[in-house]
């Protein structure tokens, strides 16, 4: 059991990471609260599932991550940034955009599930268990990608402010950052995060119309596990998250349908014992 | 006697006062036209779609009033509809309980689902209750869809149905529009009062609020109590007109039928909620021979009204009628 934990448990981990790390960015950022974030997953994972008879993997990927980049800029300048000053209403406009998703899948599409090959092919052995290699492709993509982001939000100029707007927005603006320009990278940075993946992770999985809420809610329970709007908080949250919901699918008395309860108990718990999360700041009134 | 014959003479004074108002007309002449609607179109179905339509008007301002005039934004409003419902649906199919006591009954139990859900987070503030709320809701609606042992004392995924049918169905309207009536003057008058000067006091700034002397915790409670307590009428009601409940009553949609409702009508105004709940019903059985595409649209025109119409789309239309119903009565 040990060694399943382990394995599954840094696959699950990888991925909550790609979830929670720009939803993280987004919340810290404009206190934004985006619904549709696993609305980008649903609708990345379609336009590659409807593309790739055309194109094949490579090219389907390459759309998939500019259209949800495209989408994710939009998003930004014609729906939030016009709200933002009231947060029922950005929330409201992300809950209809991420509805609208779902429904334009299912129109479009059909409601039914749907299977999306691997593109890495076969079977690797690690520790005496067998998992797709597509999996092992995911941790490894996870992590560069991880690296990336840490490297882009800590040196480069753009990521200097938006961490700069995500300390203090108003002084923030006043040195002359632009505030909206920073929404707008973060957001479109964080569904570029959730292309990929869709890139490691839907390929070897089914995909249906419905998916993205629950992809929302890992993201959530991450996000205030590990602290909104804190970067190290969302990467180590996705990570004992990972292994902790391994840990009940495998345990005898247990299993798949209490591993389900635990990103909302972990939500319940820790807003009530650590609003602020694991490694997030104390919010100053 | 003397004294009480003179608060019936002002009361109706102020009752003429008000009638002849533009807000009181408006309110009476659709009022009359609601009641006087199955009579003249017979037609069960749109009754039907109505009756909905009401019961969600008492839900959507429930959560109005926690959230507009109170300032705590729940997510979490499916779990007082839902938990008022099984206890309703429980109480009349297995032990044979009068409607009415079952519905009163499950009103107290969404009050006693309010102070479980508000204790807790009281300490959460904007979206951070949002969320704690919304994981509440969450975790009754995975309890309740659970395999056993837990579906043998909850009803697993199948719930309870085969609750006796409403004998009438223009009479149930009639009782639903009494209870819509009465729920949505009272939660005016709560948030009229100096109880509701005290919520908003909380709402616009609870650290002043708290050096005032307003003990916030306690009226934010209350707050809490009063929105369960009309949420769970809703519930009561509606699972009696669907005469069945199962673990779906718990699940997000519905706290989000509650926002989308209050905000088309326009949040803070408790009487948008009826003017949202009746444009939600109406326009998606309007969408329906659309079939699959009829959701599609209606999730555009939504993000359509919450991008462009942020006060609800009643007051500015109220006020547009108000201008032409002066120069109608100037003449």
């Amino acid at each position: 059991m040990i060694e399943e934990v382990i394995i599954f448990g840094t696959v699950q981990g990888a991925l909550l990471a790609l979830l929670a790390l720009g939803f993280s960015l987004v919340y810290g950022v404009g206190g934004v609260l985006n619904l549709a974030h696993g609305a980008f997953y649903l609708i990345t994972a379609y336009i590659i599932f409807w593309t790739i008879p055309l194109f094949g993997f490579t090219v389907s990927a390459i759309v998939g991550l500019i259209a949800v980049m495209g989408i994710a800029a939009f998003t930004s300048l014609a729906l939030i940034k016009p709200l933002q000053d009231t947060h029922i209403g950005v929330v409201l406009v992300t809950f209809a955009l991420a509805f609208f998703f779902e429904q334009f899948v299912k129109y479009f599409g059909d409601p039914l599930y749907h299977y999306i090959a691997p593109w890495v092919p076969g079977f690797i052995t690690l520790l005496g268990i067998n998992l797709q290699a597509q999996l092992l492709a995911l941790v490894i993509g996870s992590i560069a990608l991880v690296i990336v982001v840490t490297l882009f939000i800590n040196k480069t100029k753009i990521g200097k402010s938006i961490r700069a707007v995500s300390q203090d927005a108003e002084a923030a603006s006043l040195v002359g950052i632009n505030t909206d320009l920073v929404l707008m990278t973060s957001l479109v940075l964080s569904a570029l995060l959730v292309g990929f993946a869709v890139i490691f992770y839907a390929p070897g999985n089914y995909i249906a119309p419905h998916i993205g809420w629950r992809y929302l809610l890992l993201a959530f329970s991450v996000t205030i596990f590990g602290g909104m709007g804190s970067i190290p908080g969302s990467i180590v949250g996705a990570f004992i998250m990972g292994y902790a919901t391994t840990f009940t699918d495998y345990f005898p008395m247990l299993g798949p349908e209490y591993s389900q309860l635990i990103p909302i108990v972990v939500i319940l718990v820790m807003l009530l014992i650590r609003p602020q999360g694991l490694l997030g700041k104390e919010e100053v009134q | 006697m003397m004294r009480l014959q003179l608060d019936l003479r002002s009361f109706f004074e102020r009752f003429k006062i008000w009638a002849v108002s533009f807000r009181g007309s408006i309110t009476l002449i659709a009022l009359a036209g609601l009641s006087l609607f199955p009579p003249i179109t017979r037609s069960v179905y749109w009754t039907q779609i109505l009756i909905s339509a009401m019961i969600f008007a008492i839900f959507a301002a429930s959560w109005d009033l926690l959230a507009g005039y109170a300032g705590q934004v729940s997510f979490g409003h499916s779990v007082f509809f839902g938990a008022a419902g099984y206890v309703t649906a429980a109480l009349v199919r297995y032990l044979g309980v009068n409607w009415i006591l079952s519905l009163i009954a499950g009103a107290f139990a969404a009050v006693l689902f309010s102070l479980l859900i508000g204790i807790p987070c009281l300490r959460l503030k904007g979206p951070y209750l949002a969320l704690g709320t919304l994981a509440f809701s969450l975790i009754l609606l995975s309890l309740f869809y659970m395999g056993p042992p837990w579906s043998d004392i909850l009803g697993g995924s199948e719930g309870i149905s085969g609750l006796p049918v409403p004998p009438n169905i223009f009479v149930a309207f009639y009782l639903v529009l009494g209870f819509m009536i009465i729920s949505l003057f009272g939660m005016h008058a709560i948030v009229e009062s100096r109880l509701g000067t005290l919520l908003k006091a909380i709402r616009d700034d609870e650290t002043c609020a708290d050096a005032s002397g307003i003990n916030t915790t306690v009226y934010k409670l209350i707050a809490f109590m009063l929105s369960g307590f009309f949420a769970g009428i809703a519930g009561s009601l509606f699972v009696l007109q669907q005469t069945a409940v199962n673990p779906a009553y718990f699940q997000p949609l519905y706290s989000f039928y509650a926002i989308i409702m209050a905000s088309i009508g326009g949040i803070a105004t408790i009487f948008g909620s009826i003017a949202g709940s009746f444009i939600f019903w109406i326009l998606s059985e309007f969408l329906r021979p659309l079939a699959a595409a009829a959701l599609l649209i209606f999730a555009t025109l939504l993000i359509l009204i919450v991008r462009f119409a942020e006060e609800g789309v009643m007051n500015p239309v109220m006020e547009r009628i108000q201008e032409y119903w002066d120069k109608f009565r100037g003449m």
